[in-house]
């Protein structure tokens, strides 16, 4: 498998080449284009009805579209929903954990399990759901953002906004939190809600945050219908 | 007439200037950005009536065009699309023509042809829009997507790209509107409807679809209070 980004940053798109046989797996909705001879199956992924129903309350869709090259070699383009770069990364012993909406597609075998981040989080509104991508064999997995994509160093601890982030080394210890001391405070703050990590390990951040911008704009947009 | 592309991938614009004076740049409705004061222009429904209104109500295009023509050699004129993205130039030279995606149209030479074609009941009854600008004659020709525009040549073995992607091809490939993989697929996975397009000749899509964008958005509106 061999994939390659183009049109980076703002409308970046992946071109996945399968060699016969190959698989990827990829979020529903995110196919562009591809060759006739890919043939698309969608499931509930490996890990049955519990696991598609956990990712619904991850924020992402039930189904999961598995692309397969037949009869000779195919290629497969996708894009990620939101204007922003996409990048692919080599997966790790450890494994990654992935912001549910980053994630675009990963290699067949590498197993996606959804975590939810606990109940501070869920009544938050800035929920943050993520997914653990984890592999006994090399493969990759392919993450999206809303807007650019930077690569920190944590070295030790590290805050960050949960609306910045793209996905991070499994390595690293995690906590979401208020990013001030009291609620009224992390509030009036406008800042939501932050992850804190610790440990060594990279994290992916994306340089803009969709519900920041999803507020901005939505409260210009007429308003909908009950 | 000469032009020149500028921030293109992210926020394409056309520069055009005409070299004698008669030379006329066709502009989707609201797209004119700047242009030479001396360069006249002209809002008519394109065609007469007739042709006006198929426009508006198959190609989903704006009822009216508008028509820049130059009263003096090198007078400039400046044309970007409404929503960021890529801008395609194309040179036609009256040996291929090339079917856009209504919204696709940004300019074109006056010497282009333009003419709306129905995609077919399939596309139109699932609510795609897929209806088709024909783009024939002699002239440069810009297409406008939101997102970057990737080509792709397609060959004896086709090609298969999602409806809400499709910027435009050239005229001569087969294409015909279908679900992919069974019907668990179009209704569980969330692909929809794709064109799939046999033949030999070009193919345009867009890296990026608005309907996502707006699916993103419209949980972030207030809900309207109840009386």
């Amino acid at each position: 498998m061999q994939i390659d980004v183009g049109y980076r940053p703002a409308p970046a798109m992946a071109r996945v080449q399968l060699a016969a046989g190959e698989s990827i797996m990829a979020e529903t909705g995110a196919m562009v284009g591809m060759s006739t001879n890919v043939h698309i199956q969608t499931g509930m992924g490996k890990r049955g009805i519990m696991g598609g129903l956990k990712r619904v309350f991850g924020g992402e869709s039930f189904f999961q579209n598995t692309f397969t090259a037949q009869n000779g070699p195919g290629e497969l383009l996708l894009a990620h929903s939101l204007c922003g770069d996409i990048v692919p990364l080599e997966m790790t012993q450890a494994g990654f954990l992935i912001q549910s909406s980053s994630y675009i597609a990963s290699a067949p075998w590498v197993d996606i399990d959804t975590k939810v981040g606990g109940f501070k989080t869920f009544f938050g509104g800035e929920g943050l759901f993520v997914l653990k991508a984890t592999t006994t064999h090399p493969g990759q997995i392919l993450v999206g953002a809303f807007g650019g994509i930077q690569e920190l160093q944590c070295d030790g601890d590290l805050v960050i906004d949960t609306g910045h982030l793209v996905c991070w080394d499994a390595t690293l210890d995690y906590s979401v939190g208020k990013s001030a001391e009291g609620w009224i405070a992390t509030f009036l703050s406008g800042e939501g809600l932050v992850c804190h990590f610790r440990g060594q390990g990279r994290i992916w951040i994306q340089t803009r945050n969709p519900s920041e911008y999803g507020g901005l704009v939505g409260r210009m947009l007429p308003p909908r219908k009950r | 007439m000469r032009y020149e592309l500028l921030d293109t991938p992210d926020f394409g614009m056309v520069r055009a200037g005409f070299d004698q004076p008669g030379e006329a740049l066709v502009v989707e409705s609201g797209a004119m950005v700047a242009r030479d004061s001396g360069v006249q222009m002209k809002t008519a429904m394109r065609g007469g009536l007739g042709s006006a209104l198929k426009r508006k109500v198959l190609g989903g295009e704006s009822f009216f065009q508008s028509t820049f023509t130059a009263t003096a050699p090198g007078q400039q004129i400046y044309v970007a699309p409404g929503a960021e993205g890529d801008v395609l130039p194309l040179e036609l030279d009256g040996s291929y023509g090339v079917l856009l995606h209504s919204g696709a149209f940004l300019a074109a030479a006056s010497t282009v042809n333009l003419d709306t074609k129905w995609g077919g009941a399939r596309g139109f009854f699932s609510g795609t829009g897929f209806f088709l600008l024909r783009c024939d004659g002699v002239g440069p020709l810009f297409a406008s997507s939101y997102g970057g525009i990737h080509a792709v040549d397609v060959g004896p073995e086709g090609y298969i790209c999602d409806n809400h992607h499709i910027v435009g091809f050239t005229q001569g490939l087969r294409y015909t509107v279908t679900k992919v993989g069974g019907l668990g697929s179009f209704f569980l996975g969330g692909e929809g409807l794709v064109c799939r397009f046999e033949g030999q000749g070009r193919l345009w899509m867009s890296t990026r679809n608005g309907r996502s964008l707006a699916a993103f958005l419209h949980p972030y509106r207030r809900v309207q209070a109840k009386n």
